[in-house]
């Protein structure tokens, strides 16, 4: 009897394994003949979301569509913590096949780095710590982290990010937000990436639009918080700057002012870095846009968010001559949020390509037919 | 015969003492195991039936100084009338919906919430109490039946989006017209400058409010449900808020209350 039962146990077993191996191969990302991107205007950027992406030909497809789109460089975000799980053992794998697909497509990539692996955040019972607590005494182990990555994807990765918003205080481990900190970690940084490639471009800030006051618990208004770093000595320990500006409701060429979050308040940063004699230094703006969620105060309707984004590439491109780059958050999300921030896509997470690619698509790569959007509205007999 | 089985069973209870002992020990750790995990038998644990809302966004919830209004809230109030509990909403910005839920802040999320696939490991979804996705409106009750025609729609919009795609898969192209707006794109229906818009059903409710003697054939061409979500662990609560939802939209309680509104 338990001979019988064995034989059948073994019998069913290799039956599931032959059947297992008949399922059809998921898709595969294989390398095409190497391309270029195709644009009028490379200045078009788009910040990507490829690093939670588990399909690689997902990271592929989404390439090929910010190629053929016409953006020539992307924003993505490399998380130390994925690479990095103790100290000086790298799993590079997440990283390098975003780099190969990008290298693939032609696209230049701007990295952010961030995201502090548990062995390097504080050991504490007392206070709570994020993946975005970076104690002081690590900072060397981020900047050694810095060198590794630039060292291993110089030629493909020749600007980073360093942090993410640091004037935040979500951003900054839920800490009081301290731009001498964050000055002290850029120059942390500085000496031993370039050491590690000298053509690297160190971006500082990507400070977030804010008018959160001095000692705010939530953070630092962004141009209180670069003059701050300035008188903290910074300047000497970045190469550009990078800015977020979005427009929320108000047209990009709406007039900038200290008290208001919209396009043009990178021309007040920009400002303070002539004041600080720091003029020859560039700029990046790493996330711009427009949302056009039916559920959001600070949205506008679909067309309006169309119209405003084509107008912002053409008001940068002839208005900022220090501008880089200008890049849009975002490009596609690997899931939905089915809340407001999923009206930030260029690219739906099903790959349905939105109205507002196809009007970037036609701006970058010189497809524009008229100057109308869209036709008057209908009168009445 | 059944006093034969009774000594048999009295027999080896005394024959093993120990063991019956530790298997009645087991039994009563059972019972006492199933009746601490089994759910609360208590539809409303704190006696009112918590709302959370966004009201941000109308006509579903819009906040005033001192009140709330909207669909939403109007069928937050039926449902506490038909479970027979006094109604609290908790007004909070969309992202802090399922965390409140899920940390019992409230009993249900009211709030023109559309299922997401990655919470249901989390929540319960009832039925849909109003579908907000794309009507074609006009001529054509069919996107089949566009090649030829004119097709009215708000540029950048899902049904802009959606145009695009039957572009692609009808064989014989269709004359795309679009509008800054959805009411523009309606207008050009109900002119005849175009022989049907595709529009969201919320403005296609919204527009007909103002031009009620216009008669259109409205065809869903896309879903998107608003439903109502409750903890996984709340069966007996979703059960009757489902129930009560059901009951609503059968007796047209729940097209009254769009009425009002759309």
């Amino acid at each position: 009897m338990l001979a019988r039962v064995t034989a059948w146990t073994v019998r069913l077993a290799l039956l599931w394994l032959l059947l297992g191996a008949l399922r059809p191969a998921g898709p595969r990302a294989l390398l095409e003949t190497p391309q270029s991107v195709d644009t009028l205007h490379p200045q078009v950027c788009v910040h990507t979301r490829l690093i939670d992406e588990a399909d690689e030909w997902k990271i592929q497809r989404t390439l090929q569509l910010v190629r053929e789109m016409g953006a020539s460089t992307i924003v993505e975000f490399f998380p130390w913590a994925y690479v990095e799980d103790r100290r000086d053992s790298y799993h590079w794998f997440v990283f390098d096949r975003i780099v190969r697909h990008a290298r693939n497509q032609g696209l230049r990539i701007i990295a952010r780095l961030g995201l502090v692996p548990f062995w390097a955040r504080p050991e504490t019972a007392q206070a709570l710590t994020t993946l975005n607590t970076l104690p002081e005494e690590s900072y060397d182990d981020f900047a050694q982290f810095v060198a590794d990555f630039v060292a291993r994807y110089a030629g493909d990765i020749d600007h980073i990010i360093i942090w993410n918003e640091p004037n935040l205080a979500f951003e900054w481990g839920f800490a009081q937000v301290n731009p001498a900190a964050y000055a002290r970690l850029l120059q942390a940084v500085y000496a031993v990436a370039h050491a590690a490639n000298s053509h690297v471009m160190i971006l500082a800030g990507a400070l977030a639009p804010t008018l959160e006051p001095e000692g705010s618990p939530h953070g630092l208004n962004d141009l209180l918080y670069l003059r701050a770093l300035y008188e903290a000595g910074a300047a000497d320990y970045f190469d550009a700057l990078a800015v977020h500006t979005y427009g929320f409701t108000e047209a990009p060429e709406a007039q900038p002012a200290p008290d208001a979050l919209n396009f043009r308040r990178a021309e007040l940063l920009r400002a303070l870095m002539v004041e600080y004699g720091d003029a020859d230094t560039p700029v990046f703006i790493t996330e711009s846009g427009w949302n056009d969620s039916p559920r959001w105060t600070k949205a506008v309707r679909p067309s309006l968010r169309i119209a405003y984004t084509l107008d912002a590439f053409r008001w940068a491109e002839n208005h900022w001559p220090w501008l880089e780059n200008l890049c849009i958050w975002a490009f596609r999300f690997p899931t939905l949020t089915y809340s407001y921030p999923d009206n930030f896509a260029l690219v739906g997470t099903d790959f349905q390509l939105r109205p507002i690619y196809y009007a970037l698509q036609a701006y970058a790569r010189g497809r524009e037919e008229s100057g109308l959007l869209w036709l008057p509205p209908p009168q009445e007999p | 015969m059944a006093s034969a089985a009774a000594r048999t069973i009295i027999q080896t209870i005394r024959a093993h003492k120990r063991l019956s002992a530790a298997l009645a020990l087991l039994a009563l750790a059972g019972v006492i195991l199933y009746a601490a995990t089994r759910p609360p038998p208590i539809l409303l644990p704190y006696g009112e039936l918590r709302i959370a809302v966004d009201a941000s966004y109308p006509p579903f919830a819009v906040a005033t100084a001192d009140d709330l209004w909207g669909i939403d809230i109007e069928i937050g109030r039926a449902l506490g009338t038909r479970l027979g509990a006094p109604v609290r909403f908790v007004n909070m910005g969309f992202d802090g919906l399922y965390d409140a839920l899920r940390t019992d802040q409230v009993d249900i999320v009211l709030a023109a919430l559309i299922p997401n696939a990655a919470r249901r490991g989390q929540v319960r979804y009832t039925r849909a109490y109003f579908d907000a996705g794309l009507v074609l409106v006009g001529g054509l009750t069919r996107m089949e039946e566009s090649p030829g025609r004119r097709i009215a729609y708000e540029f950048g919009s899902v049904g802009d989006q959606e145009v695009r795609r039957w572009q692609r898969l009808v064989e014989q192209p269709f004359m795309p017209l679009p509008y800054e707006l959805p009411q523009y794109a309606l207008d050009a229906a109900r002119l005849g400058v175009a022989d049907a818009a595709l529009v969201d059903a919320v403005s296609v409710r919204l527009y007909l409010r103002e031009h009620a003697e216009w008669r259109p054939v409205l065809t869903p061409l896309t879903h998107t449900p608003y439903v109502i979500a409750v903890r996984l662990d709340r069966t007996t609560l979703f059960e009757a808020v489902d129930a009560a939802l059901a009951e609503m939209l059968q007796e047209g309680a729940i097209e009254a209350i769009l009425r009002r509104y759309l």
